[in-house]
């Protein structure tokens, strides 16, 4: 009762993008191309929205456990404003519109032998290309006494959603001259310039609400993203709100208690009714049972298609990569996204992934209304990112507010754009 | 929906489909090939990263679409030669040679570039 459909048929068919759904299995398992996705954040819906621009007859299936997005970036100003998370999140329905299956699943293991992916259901799914974007977990353990229980009480909110609203409810339950305490972790993590633009946000709703009150940050660096623009940011709004410790103060923790909400450093301790642990960080679990992972708990990989280094045919991209200097950053993550898509698919059409130049902008808030920013262009010509020399760098110090605004409202025009790119 | 969106979207379904009905193909027919090949080319890779910022959405930073080659050309050049610039779009822009500068206004120009 089957019959080959003509080209008429293909023809409507594919104008409603139903074509492949309904033509006979065999005749299309050779030039169908499997392409699965493992994470639903700027990576990997960005990288499923751009491989089905390029491969609209692949069958292009994106994981991701949570029916929608919490997205970290403007999640400070959910701590510090009035800004809500419902304008953080993001559903993935544009994406099933787009014909990318969307499994509603957690992905439980990776077989890079079989190149088959097992889901929280059992099911199993088959790839000729993998893409991982699996973004952070916390390095559970490697700070001693911050453990998942711990971070119930001593929020982290490094993955924005109910961590966010956990430390903004502490911070709103938070007595006027009561501090608040923030640990940060040594580098790499998510987000470099995020603890300072948190601080400032923190520091500002602590001068608006708790003017008696002052943000302690116990920092394990001395030196950090955007320093000298953070530190005259504080200077001029927070004089009486914000204290920064650096490693060389004795700020750097070793060790947490959480039950009596007290931090530890090499000499001395601090108790606070907020204590906001910025945790030690890897690659997203899943990239461990893959075996994309190495020592560090990030993932190497090539430069070129993002593909790993260490398990062919799996491409990892976004926060869990080996990738600097490009940061940790959704705009990282997005353009890898987008040339892991076009490498990926150049080589369904055996045609070699070709190097190319890529860019970073990063904005940070000081305040509600003024930001700066940290801009880098990086080069894969070598075999590993570098930067290209000369171009990038950060706001210029000493700007008159002008210059701060205009950043404020490219920072609020970026957050527009590139949730539309993943998720629109 | 214009009629030449609808056009660019089934003509490369429709000869993927076809390639599909002919049992023992495996290689990528050459039309589809070259069609990855112009749409993965040195201007789209460079122009990736402009889409991080600008959009023809409402709302976004400056959209560029409507711009001609040698408009496009002129600001990232005036951006790139600027000494004392300090804007995101200088800092960016002094990391790409004339080539890739030329190749990223073309690509911007024909509107492949947008959504």
């Amino acid at each position: 009762m089957t019959r080959s459909p003509n080209r008429r048929d293909l023809l409507a068919l594919g104008a409603l993008g139903l074509g492949s759904a309904l033509l006979p299995q065999t005749a299309l398992s050779q030039a169908r191309a499997k392409i699965v996705i493992i994470g639903g954040g700027f990576g990997g819906a960005s990288a499923a929205k751009q491989l089905i621009r390029l491969l609209p007859q692949a069958s292009i299936t994106l994981i991701e456990a949570q029916a929608t997005y919490t997205a970290c970036p403007f999640s400070n100003l959910v701590l510090g404003t009035d800004r809500t998370l419902a304008q953080q999140t993001f559903s993935y329905d544009a994406l099933s519109t787009l014909g990318i299956q969307v499994v509603a699943q957690r992905a439980v293991d990776v077989n890079a032998e079989t190149q088959t992916v097992t889901l929280s259901d059992e099911s199993t799914l088959s790839y000729d290309r993998l893409i991982l974007s699996p973004g952070i977990d916390i390095r559970w353990g490697a700070l001693e006494g911050y453990s998942e229980a711990a971070a119930e009480l001593l929020p982290h909110a490094w993955k924005a959603g109910p961590q966010t609203i956990l430390l903004r409810r502490q911070l709103d339950a938070l007595e006027d001259g009561q501090s608040v305490i923030m640990t940060v972790p040594p580098a790499p993590y998510r987000c470099p310039p995020g603890p300072y633009e948190r601080a400032s946000m923190i520091a500002h709703y602590l001068k608006a609400r708790k003017p008696r009150s002052k943000l302690i940050v116990l920092d394990a660096k001395d030196q950090f993203s955007k320093m000298a623009l953070f530190q005259e940011a504080w200077a001029e709004h927070y004089p009486d709100h914000l204290e920064w410790r650096g490693a060389i103060d004795d700020g750097r923790i070793s060790r947490v208690d959480a039950a009596n909400n007290t931090v530890f450093t090499d000499f001395d301790s601090y108790s606070a009714p907020v204590i906001n642990v910025i945790p030690p960080q890897k690659a997203g679990s899943i990239a461990d049972k893959a075996g994309v992972s190495d020592a560090t708990g990030w993932c190497p990989i090539e430069p070129v298609a993002f593909e790993s280094t260490l398990q062919s045919k799996i491409h990892v991209i976004g926060d869990a990569t080996i990738a600097a200097p490009m940061p940790k950053s959704a705009f990282s993550a997005n353009l890898q996204a987008k040339i892991c898509a076009m490498g990926v698919a150049r080589l369904f059409a055996d045609l070699p992934p070709e190097l190319t130049v890529f860019a970073n902008t990063c904005y940070s808030y000081t305040t509600p209304s003024e930001a700066i920013s940290i801009a880098g262009v990086y080069s894969n010509a070598s075999g590993q990112l570098q930067n290209i020399s000369g171009a990038g760098g950060v706001s210029p110090l000493g700007a008159d507010i002008g210059v701060r605004e205009a950043e404020a409202a490219q920072a609020a025009h970026w957050f527009v754009t590139i949730t539309q790119e993943a998720f629109g | 929906m214009p009629k030449s969106w609808l056009l660019a979207w089934v003509g490369p379904l429709s000869l993927l489909s076809l390639t599909a009905c002919n049992p023992g193909a495996s290689d990528p027919p050459a039309d589809i090939s070259q069609q990855i090949a112009a749409s993965t080319d040195e201007g789209a890779r460079l122009a990736a990263a402009c889409a991080g910022c600008h959009s023809s959405e409402p709302g976004a930073i400056a959209s560029l679409v409507g711009y001609s080659e040698a408009q496009l050309l002129e600001r990232m050049t005036a951006y790139r030669s600027a000494a004392d610039g300090t804007t995101v779009m200088h800092r960016l822009a002094r990391g790409y040679s004339d080539e890739e500068t030329a190749l990223i206004s073309a690509y911007l120009s024909d509107g492949e570039g947008e959504e």
